[in-house]
């Protein structure tokens, strides 16, 4: 009994397992690996895809996909900067105004994949294509520089991102730990909270699980829909505000291909492709792997085609390895 | 074990509740107030929403399942969970008559979870692209069986309490499919 315990804690936190010998590989290769500046860099790297993908795992949780996000954030981006730069908006209001277009776009996502009966797949493949488009002919396909979201009171976002030092000078109040990354950190948080502690968490499994069932218990399937895709609209959104802030400048082409990244961060995260299985710990280890790899196979001057290959192959082994666990137990 | 009378068997056979209330209304049966009581415990608006007839203990029964893979951090969260959905599933009622209705409510529950598990978007996989087999359909109705009957209760400690539970959702399982039988215990040897 101790040893099946054992045995079902490690099959539990193997993610966590994976995360550690990566670190020691890369830090046998490169000592420079561990240095605090990188640690904060990778945090910072991590931060956006790290939102993202908490919206992408309730989606997944259900058993859908959600592939617009990265327009989304393209839009957000193009969108909040051309209200402050070209129409001298209030950053704060810009930023509510873009999120609020990430929530209705996801809405939208849910009306076709509840409402029409669109397969997600199809359904946010389309939103992404849309939202792209839009990006491109609002920016006209030229980048919007010199974005600066920044608040006296609450000064953080693009100032740290010119100068990676500069986080050792001005983040007194918050340590060595770069905004974007305590807002990732919060996000999880409410992430974890949603999962674990309110009744939409039980929802998302259920739905995941048995969609009749849950229907017969009273649960509005189709109105849950609309939630969790507005919710992965909203994470995407405020993804694209914290992306915009580091980069201080809003790209039509930001974040392209970026949905895949985040799959394969949830489902490395062991969240089934099949719905219904996962949780926002594992989530948060795939997210660090993710991160680590990359930069790790920058330090290791890996380059960015063999990086591709490399985080192509890590999704297809992650769904790989769920796809071939549900074969096993069927069997 | 958990006779029950002829007239009350189709009752327990019907999975719908309207259908549930007409059979209801028409037994003379003794124990017909305290199976109104548990049907009124089952299917009532239990959230005030003006819904009818959703199934309350089949939310139960999904609730379980989601706690069963609770652990670590949020396990003492699960416990407390588990012995309040007990309480209201009314496990802790030790009247023998009471029970053998309970066990025959409690199988009524679980065949109305099956009978969603023959559906076309049951066990399917890359977000409904594939759909399960029969075969897959069966494997993944007797894990959810498990997991919301004996393996919440191994997991919470409470196999005690819970044993009525446990043995009406096997019981229900075991008359599903022939392979039905092999995979519970299998999965109760393995977890």
């Amino acid at each position: 009994m101790q040893e099946n315990k054992f045995a079902a804690a490690f099959k539990q936190n193997a993610i966590w397992l994976v995360f550690i010998v990566e670190v020691a590989i890369f830090a046998y290769f490169n000592p420079k690996f561990l240095s605090l500046a990188n640690i904060v860099n990778i945090s910072r790297q991590v931060s956006y895809y790290g939102i993202a993908s908490i919206g992408m795992t309730f989606v997944i949780l259900i058993a859908g996909i959600d592939l617009s996000i990265g327009s989304i954030i393209a839009l957000v981006n193009v969108v909040c900067a051309y209200l402050m730069m070209n129409m001298g908006w209030n950053m704060w209001l810009a930023i509510l105004v873009s999120i609020l277009m990430a929530i209705l776009i996801g809405v939208l996502n849910g009306w076709m994949v509840a409402s029409i009966g669109i397969p997600a797949i199809i359904a946010t493949f389309a939103s992404q294509t849309i939202f792209r488009g839009c990006a491109y002919l609002l920016s006209g396909g030229l980048p919007i520089p010199g974005v600066v979201l920044e608040h006296p009171t609450f000064g953080f976002f693009a100032r740290w991102s010119l100068n990676r030092w500069e986080i050792f000078k001005s983040m007194g109040e918050v340590g060595l730990i770069p905004i974007c990354a305590i807002i990732m950190i919060l996000c999880f948080a409410v992430g974890s909270f949603i999962l674990n502690k309110s009744y939409f968490g039980r929802y998302f499994y259920a739905i995941g699980g048995n969609e009749e069932a849950s229907e017969l218990s009273g649960i509005r399937v189709n109105k849950m829909k609309y939630l969790i895709y507005a919710l992965s609209g909203f994470f995407a959104g405020l993804a694209g505000i914290v992306l915009l802030s580091r980069s201080g400048s809003a790209q039509s082409t930001a974040a392209i291909g970026f949905e895949f990244e985040v799959i394969t961060c949830v489902v490395l995260g062991g969240v089934s492709v099949a719905g219904g299985i996962g949780r926002m710990s594992g989530v948060i280890a795939g997210v660090l792997i993710i991160g680590s790899l990359k930069s790790g196979m920058i330090m290791m001057n890996v380059s960015e085609y063999t990086q591709m290959v490399v985080q192509g192959l890590v999704l297809a082994v992650a769904v790989g390895v769920d796809c071939f666990s549900k074969k096993r137990q069927a069997s | 074990m958990y006779e029950i009378s002829g007239e009350l068997t189709p009752y327990y056979e019907e999975l719908d509740p309207v259908k549930r209330l007409e059979i209801l209304s028409t037994l003379h049966d003794d124990a017909a107030p305290f199976l109104r009581e548990l049907y009124d415990g089952r299917y009532s608006d239990h959230e005030g929403k003006g819904r009818q007839n959703v199934d309350w203990w089949l939310w139960r029964c999904l609730c379980l399942q989601g706690l069963y893979s609770r652990g670590g951090f949020f396990r003492r969260f699960r416990d407390r969970e588990t012995a309040a959905i007990l309480r209201e599933l009314r496990m802790n009622d030790n009247d023998e008559q009471h029970r053998t209705f309970l066990y025959h409510e409690y199988r009524n529950t679980a065949g109305r979870y099956l009978s969603t598990c023959r559906s076309s978007g049951y066990a399917s996989r890359f977000m409904g692209f594939r759909q399960a087999s029969d075969d897959e359909k069966v494997m993944k109705a007797c894990e959810d069986i498990w997991q919301m009957s004996g393996g919440i209760a191994r997991v919470s400690g409470m196999g005690e309490k819970m044993s009525l539970w446990v043995e009406a959702f096997r019981d229900e399982l075991y008359g599903y499919d022939d392979i039905c039988r092999e995979e519970y215990e299998r999965l109760s040897r393995e977890e």
